[in-house]
């Protein structure tokens, strides 16, 4: 298996405090990645480092062989790579169909030039585009709600839309970012059951930040610790939860 | 009131209220879909006019190639204006704005030699020739006349420039519900989440400012065939703020709501002329027109105070944040 | 010559660093982009000629009345206007296009009262200093003087007085400082008085250098100080002050020959936005701002 994602040397300092200290990782293809670590060690700067919300000073980037660092994010999503935001930002003043819609890539009816010169491609397009996207609420049990503003979801449908929404870019690596904080119980099984289906049906990989252990120790096959900046451990769920390392980490007591 | 005047004001009233209305679309466009803070509107009415005028008096082209020339002026400098100012900040964007139409007004009053100076376009072939840029638009005039029977020209004005508001406000309502405007009210309302979905915010961005500052353009032609002469001091900041109060009148994001907002602000402006009981007989005609804008002011205060989702809107879907 | 620049400068750099602190100061602290503020140093011109030519009174008393005058009109404002709307927590749009709004009426009141035609002061317009090669008139000499004045008591009133810390830390942080349970009522007064103060003396140091004024030269003056407020950082009060010097010395620095000829002074207010636009590009915050907001 190659690596879809490979992060080299990744650093980044805010008002001279490394948040992330000269950290690698690699995500392989067809693979859940947990990216766990205790408060403050540096994993969302990382998660957006990667994803292009924030310029890291040094370091490496690529994603599928691509180099990715340093583009601006909507390029980056158009390599493949998607990821929600801690705050699922669903676009509240718009239906979730439309949300899902505006996901879909290579649309010639969002660009000016399709709109007057290629309309008949567009009309085409806007049909399958959304099909898809009835398709994907289907799948995340939101279909009922297509043409509700999505501002009236509960925090819990809107993690799913997020869900929904990524998916219509059609990515190749999905970057979670806590997927499960505050959620109930039964939804928390949801999305575990949708990032293992995935994963199986579609060979999506996956990058995932959250503190919720048990789920980490459920969905990832590869766990990567961090801690002030730096990278401590990578190995397996097992290998990693008995490390002292990172029991170290956990309880305050290394560095 | 005093009895109201001939059709013949009304008919103007009629044309500014449809020139108003090219110019609002661009706003709409600009703010209600895209929601950027464009201030500088008027400063691109501008660059339609005098490109327009200068070809045609100067130059000597036709008035059929000089227009759309004049219209893609004013779209390239949408361009130009928005490439170093659309990542800044709203509110320094907007502070940005009036300073290029200010400065657009500024080279106009000085810049004799290509603008005819603060005496305007009047100055264009040169100083002792009055310089005439309006011959072909009267030709057209009188032709559309002639085909439709109508024999005062005022009227003729009046159609062709409700037929082109009309047809404009239908295909910008048209271009909203595209794919394309979809991208725009995203955009509007977050662009990092938009950005995060793969749309380059950025070009969107551009394009709006661009297209509305075409339509500005466009106004400007229009208002240069009305008045067949005009000077830099025909586009104050004042013009733009009439275009916002327009804006919010007919109700942010509702395209066909522009049209309706500026007849009703047209109209109700030039019936303020007709205001002959106390205390305004007690002024002469300059302060008359002091307080005329002085209203305007109380009424852009009170709209914004009390009816922000103006005369159309309803008050849950308020997108004057 | 370049030296006489650098001076001529420092006077209109003074003018709009003392207008910026007001609109920063009212920016800051209540997120409003004043845009009547051009308007108000016109009143404050105004005011200052009518204490001077209708009451006769001596320049400075002209110009105290004038801020006092401006920092009256700005509480009413705030009584009628901004207080109500603050209350119905309206947006910046909002608050933005009302503040335009006021500008009209306000314009229109002055124009009612005085007319179009030009004013001038009661000074000697030809008397001159002369200290080495600059030449400096009655006007720029008070203008330095009370800019340097207002600036220092300013600062030290930012920087020493509780309410003035207060004001720094709403301007720098809003929501830190509400929490804090600081009098946001008497801080918003304090607020207006100041930029109503600087507003009125702004107005009468300007018309004084000026020579002349008429009622639409407080809107000339705005764009530059809005200028000098973004260049400075919005909400930073000494970003305000810098920005001011630094746009008026700039403004007048490129006129000299020594820039391959220098720019023609009529082009001066662009010569302002120019500098502007440059600055923002390389730090699209300002020189002492924050990045996003609105």
């Amino acid at each position: 298996m190659s690596a879809l994602l490979e992060a080299r040397g990744v650093s980044k300092a805010f008002a001279g405090v490394r948040a992330v200290d000269d950290a690698s990782l690699t995500v392989e293809s067809g693979s859940i990645t947990a990216l766990i670590g205790p408060n403050g060690a540096g994993k969302s700067t990382l998660f957006n480092c990667i994803s292009g919300f924030v310029r890291p000073d040094h370091g490496h980037i690529e994603l599928a062989g691509r180099r990715i660092d340093r583009r601006p994010p909507h390029r980056i999503v158009r390599a493949g790579l998607g990821r929600t935001l801690q705050t699922a930002r669903a676009l509240t003043r718009m239906t979730v169909l439309d949300n899902v819609r505006l996901a879909a890539p290579a649309h010639p009816g969002e660009r000016l030039w399709g709109v007057v010169a290629r309309r008949a491609a567009s009309r085409r397009r806007e049909l399958e585009v959304t099909e898809q996207a009835h398709e994907l609420l289907r799948l995340v049990r939101l279909d009922g709600h297509a043409n509700a503003l999505s501002g009236t979801l509960s925090g819990g449908q809107r993690k799913l839309l997020d869900l929904a929404r990524i998916l219509m870019a059609a990515p190749r690596l999905i970057l979670l970012d806590e997927p499960v904080a505050g959620v109930a119980p039964a939804l928390r099984e949801e999305l575990l059951a949708h990032v293992l289906g995935l994963r199986a049906d579609r060979g999506l990989s996956f990058l995932i930040v959250e503190h919720d252990l048990g789920f980490v120790m459920q969905a990832s096959d590869r766990v990567v610790v961090m801690n002030e900046g730096r990278v401590l451990v990578e190995g397996t769920p097992d290998e990693v939860r008995n490390d002292e390392r990172v029991i170290d980490a956990y309880l305050g007591t290394a560095g | 009131m005093s009895v109201l005047a001939s059709g013949e004001f009304w008919a103007f009233v009629g044309v500014m209220a449809g020139i108003y209305t090219l110019f609002t679309l661009g706003l709409q466009v600009q703010f209600g879909l895209a929601g950027l803070l464009n201030f500088g509107q008027v400063g691109f009415m501008a660059i339609g006019a005098y490109t327009m005028a200068i070809l045609v008096a100067k130059e000597g082209w036709s008035m059929w190639v000089a227009t759309p020339l004049a219209i893609a002026a004013a779209a390239l400098a949408g361009v130009l204006v928005g490439l170093p100012t659309l990542r800044l900040r709203g509110d320094y964007f907007a502070i940005v704005t009036i300073a290029f139409s200010e400065i657009v007004r500024w080279v106009a009053t000085n810049e004799n030699g290509l603008t005819g100076g603060a005496q305007g376009t009047i100055n264009l072939a040169g100083q002792g020739t009055a310089a005439q840029y309006n011959g072909q638009w009267e030709r057209f005039q009188r032709w559309v006349g002639a085909q439709l029977h109508v024999g005062d020209k005022d009227v003729v004005m009046l159609l062709l420039v409700w037929a082109a508001a009309l047809i404009l406000v239908w295909l910008t309502a048209r271009l909203a519900r595209t794919p394309w405007g979809r991208v725009l009210r995203a955009i509007r309302e977050d662009e990092d989440a938009t950005a995060s979905l793969g749309k380059p915010v950025f070009a969107y961005r551009l394009q709006a400012l661009a297209l509305g500052a075409a339509m500005a353009g466009l106004a400007g032609c229009v208002y240069a065939w009305q008045f067949s002469f005009f000077s830099p001091d025909d586009f104050q900041p004042l013009i733009t703020f009439f275009g916002w109060m327009i804006l919010i009148l007919g109700g942010v994001g509702r395209v066909w709501g522009v049209p309706v907002g500026a007849v009703v602000f047209g109209f109700l402006f030039a019936a303020t002329r007709f205001f002959d009981f106390a205390p305004f007989s007690y002024l002469d005609s300059a302060d008359r027109a002091y307080v005329r804008l002085m209203l305007i002011g109380l009424a852009i205060i009170l709209l914004v105070v009390f009816r922000p989702q103006g005369l159309l809107g309803r008050r849950d879907e308020m997108v004057l944040e | 010559m370049f030296v006489q620049l650098l001076v001529n400068g420092l006077v209109t750099g003074s003018v709009y660093a003392i207008a910026a602190v007001g609109v920063s100061l009212v920016y800051g602290i209540l997120r409003l982009v004043n845009f009547a503020y051009g308007d108000m140093m016109t009143f404050g011109a105004f005011a200052g000629y009518f204490a001077d030519a209708t009451l006769g009174l001596p320049m400075i008393a002209s110009a105290a009345f004038a801020m006092a005058a401006g920092a009256a009109l700005s509480i009413a404002l705030d009584v009628v206007l901004w207080r109500p709307l603050r209350l119905r927590r309206a947006g910046f749009m909002a608050l933005f296009l009302a503040s335009i709004g006021v500008a009209l009426v306000l314009r229109q009141a002055i124009l009612l009262v005085w007319g179009p035609q030009p004013r001038a002061y009661d000074v000697d317009p030809f008397k001159v200093y002369v200290v080495g090669d600059v030449r400096l008139s009655l006007a720029q000499v008070a203008t330095i003087v009370s800019a340097t004045l207002a600036i220092v008591a300013i600062g030290l009133f930012l920087a020493r007085t509780s309410t003035g810390r207060v004001m720094r830390a709403l301007s720098d942080d809003r929501t830190l400082a509400q929490v804090s349970g600081i009098d946001v009522n008497r801080v918003v007064v304090v607020t207006w008085i100041i930029s109503g103060a600087t507003a009125g003396l702004a107005g009468v140091l300007a018309a004084l250098v000026q020579s002349t004024f008429d009622p639409n030269f407080g809107f000339q003056l705005l764009l530059p100080v809005f200028a000098a407020v973004v260049l400075g950082g919005i909400g930073s009060a000494y970003g305000a002050l810098a920005g001011g010097l630094v746009l008026g010395i700039a403004t007048e620095l490129s006129t000299w020959e020594g820039f391959g000829g220098g720019v023609d002074p009529v082009y001066k207010p662009v010569v302002a936005f120019v500098v502007l636009i440059v600055a923002l590009l390389l730090r699209p915050q300002g020189l002492f701002g924050h990045a996003r907001a609105v």
